[in-house]
Formats: structure tokens, sequence, C-alpha cells
């Protein structure tokens, strides 16, 4: 078990457990949150290297939760992957403009979700 | 306020230094106030204690309590703190920190010892992080106004009388169109430690209290005290302001270059507020930024119509000069051409953005323009080598100028148009397409080619950019700043570079800083590179900028061609 935190948000449950059980095994420590206001209510205690952060999400979505996490003094540095059903110029774009760093078109791939995490985490180290 | 610290880590040991030192605190070395003794204790406000296998966090912990202090542990990334030692602090820092977020744990340290308890629901820890986000300023760690209104009132009524600085910070809009909104954040950043270092070098200790603050409209305030006799206190202020002015000003010119600071302008005005039992003190806080702001707008306002006579004397007296800036083939990094920037050689008007901007005020864009293509063609046309092209910008409103229009190349020196490229801003093409596609057909029929300029900035689709079927895409410099790290970024200039081959279309990246840079966008297969790396000495290091800078000093091609007296 390394000591990297990873925070997975979505609102789907199945999606989240698959998440979980395949980073875990991947050696990541692994939290989750149903929504965006859980997600900030983890930043305090878990302070992730990496979010992945569901765009379609009841309440506050994805990229609003990404805007306040990328602004935020303390935690602007964690990484922000958005997990996105369509990945069109226009999406990306707002992608950009909320401040994320990376994105995994749905239905994720597992092998992809891996490799994405590696190299936002090899970004973090380059960019500390 | 009063800190006893124990840290090895120097890089916290330093940062810890500095905010005591900005912040007026007296700070101790845990080593030298506490003995090992458990029931050893001192009077203080705050412990920041970095955390060891070794550290017994309930002794700690009881030591800060018997001290009155708040406890702040920080621990290293590598050691897992547990909860239950996270339970026993105030607040807790992961390293490598920052500085904004070292004065955030703080302050939340203090404040949740001072009786506020721990955040309990869910829904509370979101809207902490939340009102976080909007009370701190993530680029300059200052808190904003409606943090740090409390304590000015406080020191207004116990001093009776307090200065406000209120330092306005303005830029030409085309810096974010130009250079992305991340130059300017980092522009806003340089700025915040310039107010702090300015702040730390001026003001003993003691004598001034000062605190420093940040609003919506990236404007800063500071609140201060002179003291001196109501004589001196004007000009004293006036003194003040125009040396954190100047100060300013040149820290960012520094920082970021003459053409950065160019487009940005800071101004600092200053206002007095007195207690008056009769008024509510938030009202003579508020009133007295206002008059701050005020005498800030006010020296804007001098200073832009004196820009304005000046831009007349320049285009009377032609004082303008060519840069040319490289194109690289990035492949095999061959100079492809030259951008031609112009400048003012009045130092205020040395930018090009300023000087349109300049020329847009005073209704003399045509003018400029016209001086400016004649020079641009003049000064490069012989030396150009066989197949590199020339690339000028237009302006939108050259457009209307019938001269432009009815442009004749042999008169304006162009022997061949098909080696030179108009560049046209993504924005403006595709606000007035149809227009647009009239002149542009009269320009291609003459020979001329073109590239839209700042593609990809959001503004406009692939669609609208595939329609005007230009040969050059400019890629807009927001896509390029720190490529290397942003995987979204090289997956939109990935789409960008396979829609141009599609199109038939060439690809250029503008705004290429870092060899990092270079790199991504070369794996990418952008065709051509344009930034600093290539001329600027700075960078003379790469292989790529010594092959650029060898074509630039080769002696048939001067760097920049100076015209006009100066």
């Amino acid at each position: 078990m390394t000591d990297i935190n990873v925070l997975v948000v979505d609102d789907d449950p199945n999606a989240l457990d698959i998440v979980r059980t395949y980073l875990e095994s991947k050696g990541y420590k692994v939290w989750t949150a149903k929504d965006g206001q859980e997600a900030l209510a983890h930043m305090e205690q878990v302070r992730p290297a990496i979010v992945l952060l569901d765009v379609m999400m009841p309440g506050m979505d994805g990229w609003e939760v990404a805007r306040i996490i990328k602004n935020h003094p303390t935690y602007g540095r964690t990484r922000v992957v958005m997990l996105t059903a369509r990945s069109d110029f226009a999406d990306k774009h707002e992608g950009l403009r909320s401040g994320a760093d990376d994105y995994i078109v749905k239905p994720i791939q597992l092998h992809e979700l891996g490799e994405r995490i590696e190299r936002n985490l090899k970004a973090l180290e380059k960019t500390a | 306020m009063k800190i006893v610290a124990q840290i090895r880590d120097a890089a916290l040991r330093e940062l810890v230094g500095k905010v005591a030192t900005e912040l007026s605190a007296e700070l101790f070395d845990a080593a030298e106030v506490l003995t090992p003794d458990a029931a050893s204790h001192v009077s203080a406000d705050l412990f920041i204690v970095e955390t060891r296998t070794d550290t017994d966090v309930q002794r700690v912990r009881a030591q800060a309590r018997r001290s009155g202090a708040a406890l702040l542990l920080a621990t290293s990334p590598d050691a897992q703190l547990a909860n239950s030692a996270i339970a026993d602090a105030d607040d807790w820092i992961r390293l490598p920190t920052t500085e904004a977020e070292l004065r955030m744990r703080m302050e939340t340290a203090r404040s949740r010892a001072a009786g506020m308890s721990h955040v309990r629901t869910a829904a509370d820890a979101a809207e902490l992080v939340r009102y976080e986000e909007l009370l701190y300023d993530k680029l300059t760690g200052f808190p904003t106004l409606p943090v740090m209104i409390e304590r000015a009132r406080e020191l207004l009524e116990r001093r009776g009388e307090l200065t406000v600085l209120y330092i306005h910070f303005v830029w030409y809009e085309k810096i974010e169109e130009i250079y992305g909104w991340q130059k300017l954040d980092d522009v806003l950043e340089t700025t915040a430690q310039a107010v702090r270092h300015f702040y730390a070098e001026e003001h003993s200790p003691g004598e001034n209290l000062m605190m420093v603050s940040h609003v919506a409209d990236d404007d800063f305030i500071l609140f201060t005290e002179v003291r001196s006799s109501p004589d001196a206190a004007e000009q004293r202020l006036r003194v003040i302001s125009e040396k954190l002015e100047i100060f300013l000003r040149s820290t960012v010119e520094t920082a970021h270059g003459d053409d950065i600071a160019a487009l940005c302008g800071i101004y600092v005005g200053a206002a007095t507020i007195f207690r008056n039992p009769k008024i509510r003190t938030e009202r003579l806080l508020y009133r007295g930024i206002r008059e701050g702001a005020q005498a800030a707008r006010g020296a804007e306002d001098w200073e832009r119509s004196r820009k304005v006579a000046d831009l007349k004397s320049t285009i009377r007296d032609g004082a303008v000069f060519i840069e040319y800036h490289p194109i690289i083939v990035t492949a095999t990094e061959e100079v492809y051409g030259f951008e031609a920037l112009a400048r003012g050689v009045r130092r205020e008007l040395r930018s090009p953005e300023v000087l349109f901007e300049v020329a847009a005020e005073a209704n003399m864009v045509w003018e400029l323009s016209r001086l400016l293509r004649k020079r641009a063609v003049s000064g490069i046309m012989d030396e150009l080598k066989d197949g590199q092209f020339l690339f000028l910008n237009i302006d939108p409103h050259d457009f209307d100028d019938p001269m432009f229009r009815n442009l004749d190349p042999d008169e304006l020196g162009i022997p061949d148009p098909s080696r030179v490229v108009l560049e046209i801003t993504e924005r403006t093409a595709i606000k007035d397409y149809p227009r647009f596609q009239e002149y542009l057909k009269d320009f291609r029929a003459k020979g001329f080619k073109f590239a839209v300029d700042d593609a990809g900035s959001g503004y406009a689709g692939l669609g609208s950019i595939a329609n005007l079927a230009p040969d050059y895409i400019k890629l807009d410099i927001s896509l390029i700043a720190n490529i290397d790290t942003n995987f979204l970024k090289q997956n939109l200039v990935e789409t960008m570079v396979q829609f141009a081959n599609g199109q038939g279309a060439m690809v250029i990246a503008e705004g290429v800083e870092r060899p990092e840079e270079f790199e991504t966008v070369k794996q990418i297969g952008v065709h051509f590179t344009q930034g600093f790396l290539f001329h600027r000495p700075r960078y003379a290091g790469h292989p790529a900028a010594r092959k650029a800078s060898h074509v630039l000093h080769s002696g048939n091609l001067p760097p920049a061609v100076e015209v006009g007296d100066s």
C-alpha cells in the first residue's frame, strides 16, 4: 500500500466500486465520494494527490468542483482528472477553463485509467 | 503574536520565518523555550511542530494547551499521519507547503483553538472548502476584504486613524489574448510578492501596522499607518505611493520583461481615514477604500491622455521600429519565416499591443497600420531567403481602410505576394464572417496567403475555422503554456493538428518558452513553432535557440531594424 491518496467522485455506486477495486489492486489508497459536496468535504482529511471527477453529477457539476479545487489556496496543486461521457471540442475547453489537468472518456477502460493516474503523478512530481 | 516552532525541514523553517516577519510575530525555537519535560510550557499563541516518527503528539498538544497556544502540525509526505494525531492538532499541513497554505493553516489553527469547534458534518466541511476558495486568493495568498474588514476596524478604533493604499492593477485586454490567462496570473502573483517585499523593507515593524488584502477585480489594498505631523502626512503619503508604484512596476518588468510590463498598469492611490464616533467604522473604511481607488484611477486617466499625445508624435515622426520573430520548422529547427512585430521607439509605446490600443483610442489605427506595413515590408523583403515567408499582422480596423482593401503589392514593395502571410485573429474572422470572406477572396486573388491567429481559444469551433480555409492555423497561446504537464491541452492541440492535416493547413504553435513545451509540441506533430525559446538569449543553451540566433545574427538579417528618430 502506497501513501498516494486518490479521491474518486461519481454518483454511480457501481462505477465507484469498480474504480476502487482496480485502483486498490494497483496499490493506491482510494477514497470515494458520491457528489461534489462530499468530495469537497473529503479534501481536508484526505489531501488527495489526484481527484477523479465525474462531470455529470446532481448538485454541483464536475466542472464547478474542479474549479473550486484548482483555485483553492491549499488544494490548488491537486491533479484533477475529469470523467466525461462526451469529449468534443467545447467540452474540453470547458475543462481547460475549470483548470482540470486531464480527462478520461466514459465508459472507463481500466488499463487507460491506470496510465492516466501514473502520468498525472509524474506531472505532479515535475511541477512540485 | 508569539509563535513557538519545532521544525527541522529547512524550507518550512524559512517559510515560517518569512510569514512571522510579515505578521510582525515573535518566533521562538521550541528547543530554547521548552524543556523535554512534559510539564514545561511557555506563553504563546501558536505552536508549529514538524512531526517525526518519535513525536509524541499528545504530549505536544498538552504543552500547547498549557501555553495557551493553537497547535499546527506539519508532516513529511512519506510519513502517514495517524488519524488520532490529526485529531489532536488544531490543523495540519503535509510538506512541502506554500506560503499561502501556511498562512491559511496558521489562521484556521488559531481560530479553531480559540473556540470555534472542529468542523463536524460533511456539509460543513464542504462549505468550508468553498468559503476558503472565496476568502483567500490562491495566487497571492492574500485574504480577501471580508476576512480583513474586522481587523481593519479594530485597528482604526485603536489608533484613531488609518491610511489606505489602493493599488489599482490594470492590464490591456491583449495580455490574456496573447499570453493567456496564466500569464496574467503570474504577473498578479509577482505584484503581490512585490507588495509584501515592499512592506517588509519599507516599514520598520512596530511603527507601521499594515495589512494586505485583495479584492475581486485584481486590485490590492494595504491598510497602514503613516505616523507624522498632519502637515507632513500628505507629503509622506505621496512619497510612499510613488515609491510603491515605481517598485512594483520595476519588479514586474524584471520578472516578466518589458513587453508584459508595458501591458500592465499599476497605479497607487492613498487616502487617510479618521475615526469618527458619529459614523459607523465599516462605512468609514469603505469610504476610505473608495477614495484610494479614485485617486489611483485619476493617475490612470492622466497617463492615458499622455499616451495619446505621445502616439500622435510617434506617427508624425515615424518613431517606430520592427522586430522580426522567427518561425521555426519544428522537425528540422530551420527558420521558415518571420512575423513582423511593430514597436514604438518611445518607451511607454514599445509594445505593439499598447500602440494599437492607444491608436484605437485616438482614432488613428489606419495611419498607424499604414506606417507599420510599410516599415515591416521594407525592413526585410530584400533579406528574405528563398522559401522564407513574411507574416504580417492585420488589425480588424484595417479592413475598413480603403488603402488597405485596394492594396497594391508593388507599391508596398512586395514583388511576390505568395511569400506574404496575412495574420487575422480568430475572433475578428468569425465575427465579420461574410464581409471577411469577400476581402479574403480579393487578397487571395492577388496571391497572398493567410493565417488564422489565436485559433482554439474556445471562441469559435473548428467548423468556423474550416470555412475560412486558412493556409496556416496559429494556436492560441493559452494552449501552449505548460502543455508538457497538462494533458487536456495536449489533447486539444492533437485535435487541432489532425484537423489541420485534414484541411491541408499547417499549424503554428506560438509562445513556446520552455524546452519541455517544445519537445511536447514536436511529439504531437505541430508543424511550426514560434516563441521566446527561439529569440531570447535566456535559452541560449538549447540547440534550437542556437540555430535560430545564428540565422538572426549572421549579418545579413539584423534582429531589429530601427528606423525613424529616437
